[in-house]
């Protein structure tokens, strides 16, 4: 995707010293959050965060407490639920329908409502009655209803539930190109990381109640605020420890890990702090020559699994088990056996390291 | 002593009709918008509100006719539009019995749509007089239910509209009263022969009002 950064442009909506929440007490703090052109941010968090919140929010829907939302979007923004609600009526008449609101002469309605069926593949059920549409259909038409005003923003709220894996592969690409081709900005709820990985230019993570980290995709991925978000993003191996000495010659420091084993990596904290070293999966390498400059000792491969292009295997090392990915195919992963013994290499530079929370 | 001629109870029919559809247009005029307002908003006293409606759906005829009578009577606070005896007397009776039906059973309908839909729809960005109109659409088979048994309320009420009405051959007189009247009388033929069309004009009447509320959705 785009470097959003290099599309410059003020931004579409920006929120600052946000705060909003409910009646019933349930608030969300967002220090600053921008929205530009052409970009897609993927909002992460736990069940309960406020994703939702988040997205009603900047739809206009939930006013702020406290704080601004700036908004500039000409055209809209148009905000997808994570339970579509359909009207009564036909399916053409639900696409038309925030045409119809704006006061769309009804020819151009037509039309645009129609390109919009069309783009998600609804086309041939334009007649039905929406009522008779299963749980995938009208979620691609809630996706058609929100394409229709062509809008600057878009915000989906879980857009990937109840669509099929085929389905899903296609709305990545029908957004991709929408995003292409028009500019428009998305943010979207989803606890697919893989869908918002694919898609996301940036990183935002909610814990319950807060905006924790925003930060463009890899870094978000590499460089994971706090164990809690690292295991949100996917960074599997999470080992305490506590910060030794520092090697002179590289700079690095030595940290010594609860269960025994030791690894080096860039850290500026003193030592004897009580930290996570995170390591993701991918970065945790076999290797089969013994000579690779991150090489942190041999393990024994204790299990493995295939998703027929990825291996994940867990190898014990220094007493803890280690999540490694590996390619699946003629990739090393395909030679591999439970109880094989292995090299195993970790580059520092692939080692996170955070404070420990108390 | 003749029967009753064909001319009378068409009369007699045609009046029900002027009165009842007169109290029903006022109770959906008026009940569908307050049913719908105090559906969807939240206010202090809204409770004792809904309390005093829902009390209203099941007011005794009688009841009400009584106090639209000392409303109406010469020395009561209304007595200065003469109007007791009069259509007008009765089209005010039943609406009194109507307008509740109408409020209650609307607002529960709009009680029942989940709170999602509204957000949908402002999500939607459609607001005002369009929102509200898409509510009406999506709330149609409730509301229709509404008209129907407001209609029934009134069509088949006969003691306020006595109360209040009088009887009075040629100017107040409809079929329940003249049925209540016959009958009193021992005059069965007469009776029946207005309780048949009575019982053709409602059931004409839901028909259509519910060919209305079952057609298919558009």
């Amino acid at each position: 995707m785009s470097d959003p950064s290099a599309l410059g442009g003020l931004p579409l909506l920006s929120a600052r010293d946000l705060e909003v929440g409910y009646a019933g007490g349930f608030a969300l703090r967002v220090p600053a959050l921008e929205l530009r052109p052409g970009e897609v941010l993927a909002v992460l968090g736990p069940n309960g965060s406020g994703k939702s919140t988040l997205l009603r929010a900047l739809a206009g829907l939930l006013p702020p407490r406290e704080g601004a939302l700036e908004v500039r979007a000409a055209r809209g923004v148009s905000l997808v639920f994570q339970r579509p609600v359909l009207l009564r009526g036909g399916v053409a008449w639900n696409a038309e329908l925030p045409l119809w609101g704006r006061g769309v002469a009804r020819r151009e309605r037509r039309r645009r409502a129609a390109a919009a069926l069309e783009r998600l593949g609804l086309s041939a059920l334009a007649g039905r009655d929406a009522a008779t549409l299963s749980g995938g259909e009208a979620r691609r038409l809630a996706l058609a209803r929100a394409f229709a005003v062509e809008p600057d923003v878009l915000l989906l709220d879980e857009p990937f539930d109840d669509l099929d894996a085929i389905a899903r592969e296609r709305l990545s690409l029908d957004l991709r190109r929408a995003i292409g081709a028009t500019g428009i900005a998305v943010a979207l709820v989803t606890h697919e990381l893989r869908q918002a990985l694919l898609l996301a230019d940036r990183i935002a993570v909610l814990r319950p109640g807060a905006l924790v980290q925003l930060g463009p995709r890899d870094e978000v991925l590499r460089r994971p605020a706090t164990p809690e978000i690292a295991e949100l993003v996917g960074m599997a191996n999470l080992l305490a420890g506590s910060i030794g000495e520092r090697d002179l010659r590289s700079g690095l420091a030595r940290i010594a890990l609860e269960a025994g084993g030791e690894l080096r990596a860039p850290s500026a904290l003193s030592r004897g702090t009580g930290v996570i070293a995170g390591i993701r999966p991918e970065n945790v390498k076999i290797d089969e020559a013994g000579d690779d400059p991150g090489r942190v000792g041999s393990g024994v491969v204790c299990e493995l699994v295939s998703d027929g292009a990825i291996v994940t295997a867990w190898i014990e090392w220094q007493g803890v088990r280690l999540r490694s990915h590996l390619l699946a195919g003629r990739g090393l992963g395909h030679a591999l056996k439970s109880g094989d013994r292995v090299h195993i290499a970790i580059r520092p530079e692939d080692v996170h390291v955070m404070p420990r929370p108390r | 002593m003749s029967a009753l001629a064909p001319g009378a109870v068409i009369e007699i029919a045609l009046r029900t009709l002027a009165v009842s559809g007169a109290a029903l247009a006022l109770a959906v005029a008026l009940g569908v918008p307050a049913g719908l307002a105090l559906g969807r908003r939240r206010f202090p006293g809204r409770g004792l509100l809904v309390a005093t409606v829902n009390t209203g759906m099941g007011l005794p005829p009688v009841v009400v006719g009584l106090a639209i009578a000392l409303m109406l009577w010469r020395s009561g606070p209304l007595g200065g539009l003469g109007w007791m005896y009069t259509q007008q007397a009765m089209v005010l009776a039943q609406l009194a019995i109507a307008l509740p039906l109408v409020v209650g059973i609307t607002l529960a309908t709009v009680g029942a749509l989940a709170e999602d839909w509204h957000l949908q729809v402002r999500a939607l960005g459609v607001r005002g007089l369009r929102a509200t109109w898409l509510l009406v659409r999506e709330t149609r088979m409730g509301l229709l239910a509404a008209v129907i048994a407001a209609l029934g309320g009134i069509l088949s009420e006969v003691g306020a509209v006595m109360m209040v009405g009088g009887n009075l051959e040629g100017e107040t007189r409809v079929l329940t009263t003249g049925i209540l009247m016959y009958t009193e009388m021992g005059r069965f033929e007469e009776a029946l022969a207005l309780a048949a069309v009575l019982l053709g004009l409602t059931f004409v009447l839901a028909a259509a009002l519910t060919v209305l509320q079952q057609a298919h959705r558009a």
